[in-house]
């Protein structure tokens, strides 16, 4: 599946949600794959980023995974992901990618338009894209869009609804967005949940509340 | 997934994190309506229960139950396919697998997805349609291996009333034919009573662009801002 595509959003509340990830292909290039994933690693977060995690350990950055722990499961890895909130760290991460020439197959999920640009400033030719054409079927039953620009932060859909309108509450009843953001966070172990985007989003339905 | 009763203190602190909405109480305590449970464990993964009462029991790992969680659990690695996160790859590799060249184009429709789940006759169903239309899909995918008869896409009776979070159903397009089939197909979707996340894979042109994007939107398909993008790092690099 495409688990970090389909995050709902406009073009400004998305522009602080990107997501690396590298991926080897085993019967291609998965010769040495776990070391230059080790090696991808340490580039992926040598600059600002927000989260990254691990289904086989079962908890992310941010829930208290051990570094020594991830770098050892990388190993036996296929891939890796990381999720950043700003262009700029992309930028750098995909400058040092380049350089190191590691052979890896690169997707950045985010916007378009500026993924694309910034390619293309660092003289990479972008290969393939996959688009979200939008949801289909009976959309009645989905929750309100606010909503969905939470939850679908989470690709593998295991962030519930009712999860995110207690932390709405608790926003509006005083408690910091982050803390709410983290509370929402926790079974998306993988490590794509943008909280800072999730804490931004939050915090503007305190906003619309108090309009 | 099973709430243990003789260890449910009653909190609820679960069932605010079960997608499905299927962790009720009852007589002071929790449990899980498994009819309605996908076994995603989100609400293990949540790690809120105060006293470790969540589990998967033993009998969920037989066979048809335990479709349910190799569909719904991306901590689940299929056991055909050896990949996680419902066993398919290529989106992510096409620079070095070149499995879709210039012109060619793959419709991914993730039923199920976002949050409603679906059951496996709902997928069977379009599954069908999709078929004896003669879309061409992709048989490198787990569903496959549900099927009692590849040609028209029917699926073994006993996994029908399974419920699974999502599936991915794979339609390979053409440039002659990839904006028609597109519309065709979405008005298909309509007729569901779940959700169908659309993607589209696509190859960039020369120039860097995509033009598919114009296309789309002139048949009244919008394309959202945000998307994967795979910058062309993968080597060997199949151009």
């Amino acid at each position: 599946m495409s688990h970090s595509l389909h995050r709902y959003g406009n073009k400004e509340d998305l522009s602080n949600d990107y997501c690396i990830y590298a991926r080897i292909s085993k019967k291609i290039n998965g010769e040495g794959g776990g070391v230059k994933l080790q090696r991808i690693y340490e580039i992926f977060t040598s600059e600002d980023f927000v989260n990254y995690g691990s289904l086989n350990a079962g908890c992310s950055h941010l829930s208290g995974l051990d570094d020594d722990e991830y770098k050892r499961i990388l190993l036996n890895s296929s891939g890796i992901i990381v999720t950043y909130s700003s262009l700029e760290s992309v930028r750098n991460v995909l400058k040092k990618l380049k350089e190191e020439n590691l052979g890896v197959s690169i997707v950045v999920s985010g916007l378009i338009d500026e993924t694309v640009k910034t390619a293309h400033q660092l003289d990479l030719k972008p290969h393939t894209a996959v688009l979200s054409l939008g949801v289909y079927g009976n959309t009645k039953l989905l929750p309100d869009e606010d909503t969905l620009k939470i939850t679908t932060m989470c690709g593998h859909s295991l962030i519930s609804s009712q999860i995110v309108q207690k932390a709405k509450l608790e926003v509006c009843n005083g408690q910091c967005a982050s803390k709410a953001a983290m509370a929402i966070e926790r079974p998306c172990t993988c490590g794509i949940f943008n909280i800072q985007r999730c804490s931004d989003l939050l915090n503007n339905t305190l906003d619309n509340e108090s309009d | 997934m099973k709430i243990d009763k003789n260890k449910c203190i009653g909190c609820g602190s679960c069932s605010d994190y079960c997608v499905m909405h299927c962790i009720t109480a009852q007589d002071d305590v929790f449990s899980v309506n498994e009819d309605e449970c996908v076994d995603c464990g989100a609400c293990k993964k949540s790690r809120v229960c105060p006293v470790d009462a969540i589990y998967m029991p033993e009998e969920n790992y037989e066979y048809p139950r335990c479709i349910r969680m190799q569909f719904s659990d991306p901590a689940v690695e299929h056991p055909e396919m050896k990949a996680w996160g419902r066993g398919i790859e290529h989106d992510k590799t096409n620079d070095v697998l070149g499995k879709f060249k210039r012109g060619e184009y793959c419709l991914m429709l993730e039923i199920g997805r976002p949050m409603l789940g679906v059951r496996l006759y709902q997928v069977e169903s379009l599954l069908t349609k999709l078929i004896s239309l003669g879309f061409d899909v992709q048989k490198d995918n787990p569903l496959f291996l549900l099927m009692t008869d590849k040609d028209s896409g029917k699926l073994k009776s006993e996994v029908l009333n399974e419920k699974i979070m999502n599936a991915t159903i794979e339609i390979k397009l053409f440039e002659h034919n990839v904006v028609s089939s597109c519309e065709k197909i979405i008005q298909l979707l309509n007729e569901l009573d779940t959700v169908v996340s659309v993607g589209l894979l696509t190859r960039f042109d020369d120039d860097g662009s995509l033009p598919i994007i114009q296309k789309l939107e002139n048949i009244g398909i919008c394309v959202r801002p945000n998307a994967k993008i795979n910058v062309g790092l993968g080597r060997p690099l199949v151009d």
